[in-house]
């Protein structure tokens, strides 16, 4: 019965909090994913020469942060140029209006690979990041 | 044309060649959307959707992923989880959502989102509080 009650406390479940994404430069992808995109930044730590940069939706702000990590691991840089260059985005963004947000975000001059584009019951979009990343917006109509 | 392009165009062929279904099924989902809070079963949503009941299901949960019942569970929930960010009583909630019962209510909720209705509410406050 004690041990039950101990287990209880400490709450033995893994929490999905953190998700990261490859940038190639962390100061120049924190302006564009909180001043263009609209993210809020929500930690930057220092850590020599990069630092610990975490974003989060203005609507989830206790929600999942997305990790703005330097692309300092060379395969990983192979590997990201292949993604891009084959036009793959290398994460999703759910929005409630992929045509409004299209039009917004190429008002700002947003570079997009394909434009609004219904797949099934999915509506998407793919733009550039101009950090090495295509990024994809989805809305399930 | 790029890579993912091109695979977007050979699954619009391969898997949603069938328009008229994927629209009918669409359609009842936005359906769903915008009226949860009525007693929507299961006779009222193929009806909207001119199928027969098994076939809206399997059609549901073939471009979905889930079924009618358990998306329309799961839009009533997150309205739920509006309503008490927002402070409204669980009781409130509940009938604002079109749940039939408060237990059931609080039964789906703990069920989908892993806490009850009333520490979800409390957490809501008191990081509005902060």
């Amino acid at each position: 019965m004690q041990a039950f009650y101990f287990f209880a406390q400490i709450n033995l479940v893994m929490r999905i909090k953190l998700a990261s994404l490859l940038v190639q430069d962390q100061d120049k992808a924190l302006k564009f994913y909180t001043e263009i995109l609209g993210f809020i930044k929500k930690t930057e730590i220092p850590m020599g020469e990069h630092k610990w940069l975490t974003i989060v939706s203005k609507e989830e702000q206790d929600g999942v942060e997305l990790v703005l990590e330097p692309l300092g691991f060379a395969p990983a840089k192979v590997y990201t140029e292949a993604l891009f260059k084959a036009g793959i985005p290398q994460t999703a963004f759910n929005v409630d209006d992929v045509d409004k947000e299209y039009e917004r975000l190429k008002s700002l001059g947003v570079e997009f690979s394909l434009q609004p584009t219904q797949m099934g019951p999915t509506k998407l979009a793919v733009f550039n990041d101009t950090c090495g990343n295509n990024i994809q917006i989805f809305q399930l109509l | 044309m790029n890579y993912y392009i091109s695979q977007i165009e050979k699954l619009k062929k391969e898997v949603y060649s069938k328009d008229y279904l994927i629209t009918q099924v669409m359609e009842t989902k936005q359906f769903i959307d915008t009226n949860f809070a009525e007693n929507l079963d299961l006779n009222v949503l193929a009806k909207k959707a001119y199928l027969s009941k098994f076939h809206f299901i399997r059609s549901f949960k073939n471009i979905y992923g889930v079924t009618p019942h358990q998306y329309l569970i799961s839009v009533r929930i997150k309205e739920a989880k509006r309503l008490l960010s927002n402070n409204i009583t669980i009781a409130e909630s509940c009938a604002a959502t079109g749940f039939e019962s408060t237990t059931s209510f609080i039964g789906l909720f703990k069920k989908i989102t892993g806490t009850t209705p009333d520490l979800y509410r409390r957490k809501k406050q008191l990081s509005r509080a902060h």
